[in-house]
């Protein structure tokens, strides 16, 4: 007799008491919280320059935040007859004329060093892609796949790095304050989230590499990036920018909410290497493609409606052609060119802004150090950021048209500037490290702590519904207008007075949830402001009500800063040689047209050129 | 969208899911030697955990775990109610005092 084994589905009880691996003190010259691109650079820059240094992460480095993600990585380089005004002019051009060119040159002149740099880290070595590697595509045999290529996982990578350069690590470890003592820098405390045991670390300098953040529930692979470097920044009195520029990584139509559907293959094949596709010739329609694509294939669906599904719109992944992406124009061609493009495995067409609701604009958001400032510090001794979503560098303006594979090296090269600066800082002008103060160590214990003492109050996982559905419609992120971000601002003003102040914990994994979404109603706010005060379209920010650019007034960075009587918005303007040639005809400066614009601005928009299946 | 468990007896005990996760959704009883699904509603569905782990013990799911929009929510020291297959079919199994 044949007995069959049912499989066991029913889960054990959470555990009641986690042990904690870690002290609850620490020490350190330089200290990284989030260990994403920026911080694994900047870690690894400040112990070069013989620093002592702690890198703490919310989660495991290599997993946590959207590092595991990026699927290409590009750099400039001359040697292969790579043209710096032509790509500037691309960026320039199609991100609206917002780009910092300061921090593009940067780009210019670094990103082939980095190149070099993470292939010696193995982050980006090449091996088969699944459609070409056995019949794992064919049988989706994603956990085989992995397994077999087991050796090259770059994920795998971010600790072997640390642990090579025997720069010490604590995961799951949320960092919620950052302390200062007499003005400057005097360390950072947070928890371990397992078993919520509160961690002081005191040190010289703080690199926040905490990453970027959106309005998503359960649903796109930024859960782990909360806005928590830009609260601390916030309420330490620094000025937030690019919180207006709304981006999104759409998602399948037949599975909106499903992250893994959408970037499986990406996720476990190689990263590909991208440049080398812009020249002169094709810089201005580069930028504009981007722009039809990303921008405006997006803000048509919320004008204009999504058509009804019939089946034939979903991609057929196993008859998709193979496309190349961002490669170089001489790879076919120039038998040293490595720079192939990005040729994933197809996945099922992405079509639909599902779970990504809001993501900020890549590089576009998060702190503002000033136009001139390339080293991340923030204007407080010690204080540096670094990364995608808590540093403002904006190289790619209001929109993102710098083709796929910029984000993974630029944030690698503002890591190494935060993490040369802070060492420098830390060696020459730190005053001497204290120790963290055991009546600090009690007042921020207590703050940390505070839902878990609220007796009677709200489900964190609910209030996340709540606000996410405040934020989510298309009119609130998509096709905003006066009187739809002013009902969202009210309601999430409500959130921040009456909600936040009542969300209850019952664990060590519900107080991270309490405090992730005091820092998300924080940045509702800072997003809802900044879009109210950008009275103009622009980039990844379309205003239904005013469809069209401002170039008289908003040729600028929006600021978001804590001031006397609440938040207040402030515009920094760019400088001029940054702005394009001002005196051209409108519908020439501008390469693609929102809704609208053509009727506001009395012109005849020509026929598009441009299609694409992402928008 | 969120991981599931696909049988708790093909559970090595690696932690990778622990380990790996960015959410916190997995804790690991170390008396059992195997990982707790603990917090599915916190799972975005990356599946990291899943391409991870060593026993094939969990799989990704087309649907999202997660509470109907409400007027408020209070929040649980208990577990939520499970579903579980059983030779006899699907049953709920609902949380009954508090936990051990």
């Amino acid at each position: 007799m044949t007995t069959t084994k049912m499989p066991r589905t029913m889960e054990l009880p959470r555990p009641l008491k986690v042990a904690c691996p870690y002290e609850s003190a620490y020490q350190a010259d330089v200290i990284v919280v989030g260990c994403g691109f920026a911080g694994l650079n900047a870690a690894v820059t400040a112990k070069e320059a013989g620093q002592s240094v702690l890198v703490i992460d919310k989660g495991r480095p290599g997993y946590s935040g959207l590092s595991p993600w990026p699927s290409s990585f590009r750099w400039f380089d001359p040697e292969r007859g790579d043209v710096a005004e032509a790509y500037r002019k691309a960026i320039q051009e199609g991100g609206d004329y917002l780009s910092n060119l300061n921090w593009y040159e940067q780009w210019i002149r670094e990103s082939k060093d980095v190149y070099h740099r993470l292939t010696e880290w193995g982050i980006l070595a090449q091996y088969p892609k699944a459609a070409e590697a056995g019949d794992y595509y064919e049988r989706e045999d994603f956990v085989g796949y992995r397994e077999t290529f087991d050796r090259f996982d770059r994920h795998k990578k971010w600790i072997e790095v640390l642990n090579r350069y025997e720069i010490p690590f604590l995961e799951h470890t949320m960092v919620t304050d950052v302390l200062l003592e007499q003005g400057a820098v005097n360390g950072v405390m947070g928890f371990h989230v397992p078993s919520g045991q509160v961690i002081a670390v005191s040190g010289k300098a703080v690199i926040l590499a905490t990453g970027g953040g959106s309005y998503k529930p359960t649903g796109y692979p930024t859960g782990g990036d909360t806005f928590d470097g830009e609260y601390i920044a916030y309420n330490l009195g620094l000025p937030i920018a690019g919180k207006e520029f709304e981006d999104f990584h759409q998602t399948p139509a037949t599975a909106p909410g499903n992250v893994f559907f959408d970037n499986h293959w990406q996720y476990l094949e190689n990263i590909w290497l991208c440049g080398g596709d812009v020249a002169m010739e094709n810089a201005s329609g580069y930028g504009a493609a981007k722009g039809n694509v990303m921008v405006l294939g997006r803000v048509k669906k919320a004008v204009y409606g999504v058509p009804a599904a019939d089946g034939s719109e979903i991609q057929d992944v196993a008859t998709a052609q193979y496309t190349r992406r961002g490669g170089s124009r001489v790879y076919e061609t120039d038998p040293e060119e490595v720079r192939s493009g990005k040729m994933s495995t197809p996945v099922a067409a992405s079509a639909l802004a599902g779970a990504a609701v809001g993501m900020c604009c890549h590089l576009t958001s998060g702190v503002f150090c000033g136009l001139e400032e390339l080293d991340g510090a923030a204007g407080i001794p010690g204080l540096y950021t670094a990364g995608d979503g808590i540093h403002a560098t904006s190289p790619s303006g209001a929109a993102y048209p710098c083709g796929v594979g910029f984000t993974s090296c630029f944030c690698s090269i503002d890591g190494m500037h935060a993490g040369k600066a802070a060492a420098e800082y830390a060696e020459t002008a730190a005053p001497a490290p204290a120790a963290v103060s055991a009546e600090t160590i009690a007042k921020k214990t207590e703050e940390i702590t505070a839902p878990l003492r609220v007796e009677q109050g709200f489900d964190p996982n609910w209030a996340r519904d709540v606000l996410h559905s405040i934020m989510a419609p298309y009119w609130v992120t998509v096709a905003k207008t006066e009187p739809t971000l002013c009902a969202a601002l009210t309601q999430v003003e409500y959130m921040r007075d009456h909600v936040i102040p009542k969300l209850a914990a019952k664990t060590s994994h519900d107080l991270r949830l309490c405090i992730e979404m005091k820092h998300k109603v924080l940045s509702a706010e800072m997003k809802l402001r900044a879009s109210l005060a950008r009275k103009e379209s622009r980039g990844n920010h379309y205003r239904s009500d005013i469809p069209y650019r401002d170039d008289e007034k908003f040729l600028c960075y929006i600021t978001v800063k804590k001031g006397e009587n609440g938040m207040m918005t402030e515009q920094v303007p760019i400088p001029a040689a940054w702005a394009g040639n001002t005196a051209m005809p409108y519908d020439k400066r501008y390469h693609y047209y929102f809704p609208g614009e053509p009727e506001a601005k009395g012109f005849t928009p020509p026929k598009p050129k441009f299609g694409g299946k992402r928008g | 969208m969120s991981v599931v468990r696909v049988d708790l007896n093909k559970c090595i005990g690696c932690e990778n899911c622990v380990n790996i996760c960015p959410l916190d959704v997995f804790y690991f009883d170390y008396e059992a030697h195997k990982s707790v699904l603990a917090y599915p509603e916190n799972c975005q569905s990356c599946g990291q955990c899943y391409l991870n782990c060593q026993g094939r013990a969990l799989g990704i799911s087309n649907d999202t775990f997660g509470y109907p929009i409400t007027a408020y929510r209070g929040v649980s020291m208990a577990p939520m109610n499970r579903v579980i297959i059983t030779e006899s079919g699907m049953v709920t199994e609902f949380t009954k005092g508090k936990l051990p």
